[in-house]
């Protein structure tokens, strides 16, 4: 049996038990469906059982980067600034604060470790700490979007609170593909040739320009077009493109894709037409980019084993005190509460696309220590992420603080 | 106009770019397959707008930008996106096949088999005569000995007789036709894929007779012949998997469709069976097993995903042809062409009266037949691997045939849908729709 045909049946197969299992514990048990297809992945890897080689993982990188990129585009497509204008100023002034404060945190924190403790150079240390602060931001989007859809059946869902999730998801996402955008343009290595290789400012203007520029010729290119397929055929080039590009370049392909989502998505006529068919192939680049990170994994040292333990539970606290910070530093504390970070805990597929987008450009044992650390968060967080969610929504439903507050929604 | 100069905007963009990266992970072939499919799109369009079949767009763009001309795309990224190709062709197959109904063999049977034995017929003899008159202007040919002139003379005919069912399905799908042109040039380009691999094995047991090959492992009579019965096992048992998972499972149909295609190929890869022959079958037997809802879901689902595998098939496809290959070889060409043109015509009228078919069908149904892909370009490739000494001529000789029949094909077929009045859009133009004189 070839590696291919293997990939393709246990994949399947996999994927449709798990479709089925997931569905009904999601349905009965509020469990998120994605950490279990890392699962497989690791599985069927080489580490474990070799179903899926280290060749095959090689023969499919262009689809993985595709799917990096993919969900870059759909994370973009959620920023349309003119639905986002209907909330409060507020909400988003406690969603950036909330993530500057976990990167910050966690990306000094890591880095005092890897320096202090591992005797890591500071130099060498800096790209890992800096991927651990931006993937530490990320949250679990389909955990706070289940918890809603769960919610919308009783009062709590008409809280600005579960709205300051919804808003901080999105612009924890933004930060995190932001901020490792921005790592791989200061740890650039040279390109080949003789060429004058470009400074880590011009190769972030390279990253935003082809995001931008890409975005806009896209625009201009697929004009008001409706027709489905066409449209499809005209985004994926679009997409496929950017995300080569960046990729060929080794940057990330995340940001660019990012930023022409996000551009389509406020001037393009056909906005809707382009998140439908944005959102149609989201589910299975996502089962491929979560398998092969999975089977990418490679068992770290025990050495490194205390540096991603505290990956997890700095993270943790980090999210939960910067929330409490943004919330008292924008006065916002009567209307969220205290302890509403618990519920940014949860983490999901961006986590593990940027930890395996790392991974990619970068083979060193601390790059495994960074993607390792992803990983074991992801799988630690991610199924509960909507119990949480709910939990600290109905909390704070029940603590009955936000109806003296007023709704901050227009 | 304005999608092509965005296009050359982006060209220009990816070449200043170029200097900065390395190929790392696949990325360059990602960046130019990225390119590719933009390139195809804008050009599919530009083809459209000339009144002209997107699929020629799709080829011409692939072409120019492919390795033989301006190497956007280079070889290492051919090859790299051979699974991509693989996928697409698997995917059209079974689209095809799914497109059969049983009672439409049933009823249509007999006329398709007749119309295609007249013309592949008459198809293979006059281009084995062709080319054996004309040999003497063959480079390669022209210093054979007069058996081995008949080997390759029968070879050639044997792979120049094959149809294209990805063009069929192609312009099918892209011009939404519907109607007896439409559904007898389907019938005979699906039926002809399994009679010629059968012809095929017999011309290459005469070849091999009239000119011993250095090669003896690889192909034999036996080989071949599981290559179609096995294929159509496999497909039997994969087509009712597929019918089992519509009953009891019948969600992502989509993604479905996919890995059971993908599946399909690599079986059939590891089965030595004929891939496409394979998701033939395997398309025709799930949809004629399963429910016709459930059948016309699963259909309905593949066939909004073909739009984007019909350009990716068709831009890769371009990308391969060797323009100079084929421009060298011109004067040989054309008068194949033409003749292979002449005997689809003759063949398909003779075909068309011995099966009472209305000459307003048969007047048509031939324009459908003259597109060559896949299976002959494999086909070509068995010819090189089993006569080392001029194989590799040969199978450039084919290539470019291949090539040139599958630019010429989608514009007449695509003219004759138009013709018989089968194009809802361009219906209402005509005034004798050959609708009208369906006898079934």
């Amino acid at each position: 049996m070839t590696s291919g045909l293997t990939l393709v049946a246990v994949v399947a197969a996999g994927y449709l038990a798990a479709r089925v299992a997931a569905g009904a514990l999601a349905r009965r048990f509020l469990i998120v469906s994605g950490a279990e297809y890392l699962i497989l992945g690791v599985l069927l890897g080489p580490r474990v059982s070799g179903l899926i080689s280290a060749n095959v993982i090689d023969s499919f990188g262009p689809f993985i980067t595709l799917a990096i990129g993919w969900m870059g585009a759909v994370i973009g497509s959620e920023f349309h600034l003119k639905r986002m204008l209907r909330f409060r100023g507020e909400l988003y002034q406690v969603a950036f604060i909330e993530a500057v404060l976990v990167v910050a945190i966690v990306g000094g924190a890591m880095l005092a470790i890897l320096t202090r403790l591992f005797d890591v150079p500071l130099l060498d240390a800096l790209a890992p700490a800096a991927s651990l602060g931006a993937i530490a931001v990320t949250t679990s989007a389909s955990g706070i979007a289940l918890a809603a859809r769960r919610l919308a059946r009783d009062r709590a869902a008409r809280t600005p609170l579960l709205r300051q999730l919804q808003v901080t998801g999105g612009m924890d996402a933004a930060v995190g593909v932001l901020a490792f955008g921005i790592v791989l343009c200061i740890v650039h290595v040279p390109p080949p040739g003789d060429i004058r290789p470009p400074t880590p400012t011009e190769w972030a203007v390279i990253t935003i320009g082809i995001g931008v520029v890409g975005g806009i010729l896209y625009h201009l290119f697929l004009g008001g077009e409706r027709d489905p397929d066409r449209l499809f055929v005209a985004l994926a080039a679009a997409i496929t493109l950017a995300s080569g590009t960046a990729a060929y370049a080794r940057l990330s392909p995340l940001l660019p894709t990012m930023l022409i989502g996000a551009i389509l998505a406020n001037t393009a006529r056909n906005r809707h037409e382009i998140g439908l068919v944005l959102h149609r192939v989201q589910h299975p680049l996502y089962l491929v980019l979560l398998i092969f990170a999975g089977a990418a994994w490679r068992v770290p040292g025990r050495l490194w084993v205390l540096p991603i333990v505290a990956f997890i539970l700095i993270r943790m606290l980090a999210k939960m005190w910067s929330a409490r910070i943004a919330t008292r530093l924008s006065g916002m504390s009567g209307a969220l509460g205290r302890d509403w970070g618990l519920a940014l805990i949860g983490q999901g597929s961006l986590a593990a696309a940027i930890a395996l987008n790392y991974r990619i450009f970068d083979d060193s044992d601390l790059s495994n220590v960074v993607f390792t650390a992803a990983l074991v968060s992801v799988l630690a967080t991610d199924l509960l992420s909507a119990r949480f969610v709910r939990a600290v929504v109905r909390r704070h439903h029940r603590r009955g603080g936000l109806a003296a507050a007023g709704a901050p929604e227009r | 106009m304005r999608r092509a100069v965005i296009l050359l905007i982006v060209f220009g963009l990816v070449e200043l770019l170029r200097p900065l990266g390395s190929a790392g992970y696949g990325s360059q072939a990602l960046l130019t397959f990225g390119f590719l499919i933009l390139a195809a799109y804008t050009v599919g369009e530009v083809a459209k707008a000339m009144r002209g079949p997107a699929v020629v767009g799709y080829m011409v763009a692939g072409m120019v930008f492919g390795p033989a001309a301006l190497g956007t795309v280079s070889e290492a990224a051919l090859t790299r996106l051979e699974p991509v190709s693989a996928l697409a062709v698997a995917l059209i197959a079974f689209l095809a096949g799914a497109e059969l109904r049983w009672e439409e063999l049933r009823d249509r049977g007999i006329t398709l088999l007749k119309v295609m034995t007249a013309e592949l017929l008459l198809g293979f003899v006059a281009l084995s005569a062709a080319l054996y008159a004309a040999h003497d202007y063959v480079p390669f040919m022209r210093e054979l000995p007069t058996p081995q002139v008949i080997a390759v003379a029968v070879l050639v005919a044997s792979i120049a007789i094959v149809h294209s069912p990805a063009v069929t399905m192609a312009l099918l799908t892209e011009t939404h036709a519907r109607g007896p042109v439409a559904r007898t040039t389907l019938g005979v380009v699906l039926l002809t894929d399994v009679v010629v691999v059968l012809l095929f094995s017999g011309t290459l047991t005469l070849a091999r007779a009239l000119a011993p090959s250095t090669q003896s492992a690889g192909v034999s009579v036996g080989g071949i012949s599981w290559e179609i019965l096995g294929a159509l096992l496999v497909g039997l048992l994969l087509g009712g998997a597929v019918a089992v998972y519509l009953r009891f499972v019948g969600e992502e149909l989509l993604l479905f469709a996919v890995v059971a295609a993908f599946l399909g190929s690599e079986v059939a890869r590891l089965a030595h069976v004929e891939a496409v022959l394979t998701l033939l079958t395997t398309g025709f037997v799930a949809e004629n097993l399963s429910q016709r809802q459930r059948g016309k879901a699963l259909r309905h689902a593949m066939e909004r995903s073909a739009a984007p595998v019909f350009v990716v098939f068709f831009a890769l496809s371009g990308a391969t042809i060797d323009v100079m290959a084929v421009a060298v070889l011109l004067p040989v060409l054309l008068p194949l062409i033409v003749v292979r043109a002449a005997a689809i015509w003759a063949g398909t009228r003779l075909g068309g009266r011995w099966a009472r078919l209305p000459r307003e069908i048969s007047g048509n149904v031939w324009l459908g037949l003259v597109s060559q892909a896949g299976v002959a370009i494999g086909l070509a490739s068995v010819v090189a691997e089993v006569f080392p000494t001029f194989g590799t001529q040969l199978r450039t000789l084919l290539l470019a045939l291949i090539a040139l029949n599958q630019l010429v094909g989608p514009i007449l077929f695509r003219r004759a849908l138009i013709q018989s009045g089968e194009v809802p859009a361009a219906r209402g133009a005509l005034r004798h729709p050959v609708a009208a004189a369906d006898p079934t």
